[in-house]
């Protein structure tokens, strides 16, 4: 127990966990800047959505070591061959979930806001993203846990972070750092799914939650 | 960059064991965990109360990064490095898929159904065999497709702990700084993932009539 | 005042037209229904109105003014519009659907709130219970309600309704269609009004135009000319092979010439009662005449079938000629 405490105040721990959050969040925030504008660049032709969430869906089955392995030859070690990694794994739960979103808003709505005067944009901004809003979010929720995972293979790539303690004490055979940073890493995981879950319930407007209510019923 | 000479000595040495090991990984852990899942699934969709616990906790198993989990389950007494300990990371992370899509199968055959199934005098254990599961295939072909294609990905995570397969040429590559490794690996990875979900796909959809249907 | 003039519309890669030259007017406070079989191009016609849809040929004007004359938005902002699906906002309160074209129209805040609680009293609901409520917590009719609201808010004179009451039961259909009315003649818009069903033309309209397949007019007149003189097999067969009693149900037997007060024990008729209900009243008590009374049960005179035979079979004859 101790030694476990030592882990924690070693001061590579604060740098790895810093630099784990960071490749996290800028690979989500880069992510999120790219494929949400592409899914609402698609959303208005429904053949366009259902081609790009079919790549999207196939590219969520390439495994994350595969891409930022593959990575590794083309950009070589570091940092931001790593970061290019994580965007990489964290555009598609987000295109996917924000295409099928914006597919499924009903054409009827659509077409109640049409004609009652709402131009493209006002019909995107007030209609079609908050009643998207929710599997959007489900989306981004499902890329940020991902990403927190997959930073922890960044190591192997020398990108750093906490991966880097768990490898260390694989190779110094000490149980300590070992247990130390994977137990950091998966507390890191559980507080993104459960912030981004809050997160997710925030977004989603009031009449949406009280239909699904009704609905369920 | 991409040195072909290397493959073609190394393709039986190396790159197909490495391939077959991870096939055989990846199968025998979806095997465990579908074993382990039905009958909990069963259970739950009986006895509602216990689905919120088992969700949170097989969620909670499923949102541990790969490697933490390998680290920890390497760090039990008995486990140690090796195929067990990745089997067993790789079979817990494939429960909450399951167990979930075991439930939602079996939810989703109308109350009708099961009622004129008992209305015909079917026992209980006859209505799940006969009726509940048959109905229930799809969504669980569904939840192993998803297992399927989750666990190749994460068993290439597994050779770090001395699983094998082919994690193993893409370490071994980075390592050894020998590009040509590195992309076999990755890519055979890769291409077992895609194959695995495609043909899993395919399944699911052969055992949804409406979707032959509408196809028709 | 709608005008349309030759207005077609046919959809690139298709060679037959939709819509077919269409003429016709639609007068200042009337409700004109556009009725017609699927595939008659009457939910067409209605959505060129608004510029949802763009005609291939002719124009329509409003007032005088083709409707190109502003941009589809803004012409769309000073049109009522309310569809069967309703499609309210889900994720906004019934308010914020009502209050939606004006606060496009940067209404402030008090003249909004103002109005939709004038809109919602005007179609039954109760403001303070049903302001701040969501689409989903309203039963089907209420929702319907609100789409109608929500389509009067910004006080448009003209209005276009798809099967607007479409969605909900039988019952629920004819309390909506009698409030709608009621509505009406309190508020006399210019109403475009789309169903495929001939009885709800025959009641909501002033004027009916009746479409073909191939979106051809086949007869624009009022409901009571139509039933009595289908100018065509394809209208006669629309309206259906009772019209001549549809045709009695839009009277009412305080229209009609009634004998004196006549003997005790007939049975009683109330003279808001439409003739095709007063008709099978006596049918069913196998009498010759009855003996119709006001709302406060005052002795008006008498009704005959015989009357009413000679009335529907007179303006058979006169139509005829």
């Amino acid at each position: 127990m101790n030694s476990l405490l030592e882990v924690f105040q070693r001061p590579d721990f604060l740098s790895q966990l810093v630099v784990h959050v960071e490749l996290s969040v800028v690979a989500l925030l880069i992510g999120v800047a790219i494929a949400l504008p592409a899914a609402i660049a698609v959303s208005r032709s429904p053949l366009a959505s259902t081609i790009v969430i079919n790549i999207a869906n196939t590219g969520r089955a390439v495994p994350s070591l595969a891409i930022l392995a593959l990575v590794f030859p083309l950009l070589g070690f570091g940092f931001a061959p790593s970061l290019v990694a994580l965007v990489l794994l964290a555009i598609p739960p987000i295109l996917i979930n924000a295409s099928t979103g914006l597919m499924q808003v009903s054409p009827q709505v659509i077409d109640a806001a049409r004609g009652m005067g709402l131009s493209d944009g006002q019909i995107l901004g007030r209609i079609k993203l908050p009643i998207a809003a929710p599997v959007i979010f489900a989306g981004i929720r499902t890329s940020a846990v991902q990403v927190v995972a997959s930073a922890t293979l960044a190591t192997f790539i020398g990108g750093g972070g906490l991966g880097e303690l768990i490898v260390l004490g694989f190779q110094r055979n000490d149980l300590a750092i070992q247990i130390g940073g994977s137990l950091t890493v998966a507390m890191l995981a559980i507080i993104t799914e459960v912030s981004f879950g809050a997160l997710e319930r925030t977004f989603t407007p009031k009449g949406l939650r009280i239909a699904r209510k009704h609905r369920g019923k | 960059m991409f040195d072909w000479g290397w493959v073609s000595n190394n393709i039986t040495d190396e790159i197909l064991p490495a391939l077959i090991g991870h096939i055989y990984l990846s199968f025998v852990s979806v095997a465990i965990a579908l074993l382990i899942s039905l009958p909990i699934g069963i259970l739950v969709s009986r006895y509602r109360k216990v689905y919120p616990p088992v969700t949170f906790i097989t969620g909670l198993l499923f949102s541990i990064p790969s490697l933490a989990l390998f680290a920890l389950l390497v760090s039990v007494p008995g486990l140690g490095l090796g195929s067990t300990t990745v089997i067993i990371a790789l079979v817990s992370y494939s429960l909450l898929v399951l167990i979930r899509n075991v439930v939602a199968g079996i939810d989703s055959v109308p109350e009708e159904t099961r009622d004129a199934a008992r209305g015909m005098g079917l026992t209980n254990r006859q209505i799940l065999f006969r009726v509940e599961l048959p109905l229930a295939l799809p969504v669980i072909v569904a939840g192993i497709r998803i297992a399927t294609v989750t666990i190749i990905g994460i068993a290439t995570i597994g050779a770090y702990i001395s699983g094998g397969g082919l994690g193993e040429l893409i370490f071994t590559g980075i390592s050894r700084n020998f590009p040509t490794r590195v992309i076999v690996g990755a890519v055979l990875a890769t291409l077992l993932a895609v194959l695995a979900d495609l043909t899993l796909l395919a399944v699911e959809r052969y055992l949804r009539p409406w979707a032959r249907t509408r196809r028709a | 005042m709608i005008e349309f003039r030759g207005v077609s519309k046919t959809y690139p890669g298709s060679s037959r037209p939709v819509v077919n030259d269409l003429s016709f007017e639609v007068f200042d406070g009337e409700i004109c229904v556009l009725v017609g079989p699927s595939g008659c191009g009457k939910t067409t016609s209605m959505r060129m109105v608004n510029r949802l849809i763009e005609p291939s040929a002719g124009e329509i004007l409003i007032d005088g003014e083709p409707n190109t004359a502003m941009s589809g938005t803004k012409l769309r902002r000073h049109i009522g519009y309310a569809i069967q699906q309703i499609g309210l906002f889900p994720h906004r309160t019934i308010a914020d659907n009502i209050a939606t074209v004006p606060q496009l129209l940067e209404w402030d805040k008090g003249r909004i709130s103002a109005r939709v609680e004038e809109l919602l009293n005007l179609v039954g609901l109760d403001p303070d219970q049903y302001r701040d409520r969501y689409p989903a917590e309203l039963s089907g009719g209420q929702q319907q309600r609100v789409g109608v609201a929500r389509a009067l808010a910004a006080d448009p004179p003209v209005m276009l309704m798809d099967e607007p009451f479409g969605a909900v039961d039988p019952i629920n259909r004819h309390r909506l269609q009698d409030e709608f009315l009621r509505i009406q003649g309190e508020i006399k818009k210019t109403i475009i009004f789309v169903t495929h069903d001939i009885d709800e033309a025959i009641k909501m309209g002033d004027r009916i135009a009746i479409l073909q397949e191939g979106g051809i007019l086949a007869q624009y007149d009022t409901p009571e000319n139509i039933l009595a003189s289908p100018n065509s097999e394809f209208v006669s067969s629309f309206v259906g092979a009772d019209r001549v009693l549809k045709r009695l149900s839009l009277l009412r037997v305080s229209d009609v010439e009634l004998g004196p007060p006549n003997g005790d024990g007939l049975p009683r008729l109330s003279e808001r009662m439409n003739l095709k209900d007063a008709l099978s009243e006596l049918i069913g008590a196998g009498v010759e005449r009855g003996s119709v009374v006001s709302d406060k049960d005052a002795v008006r005179g008498t009704l005959s079938i015989e009357t009413i035979q000679r009335l529907s079979h007179g303006a058979e004859q006169a139509r005829g000629e």
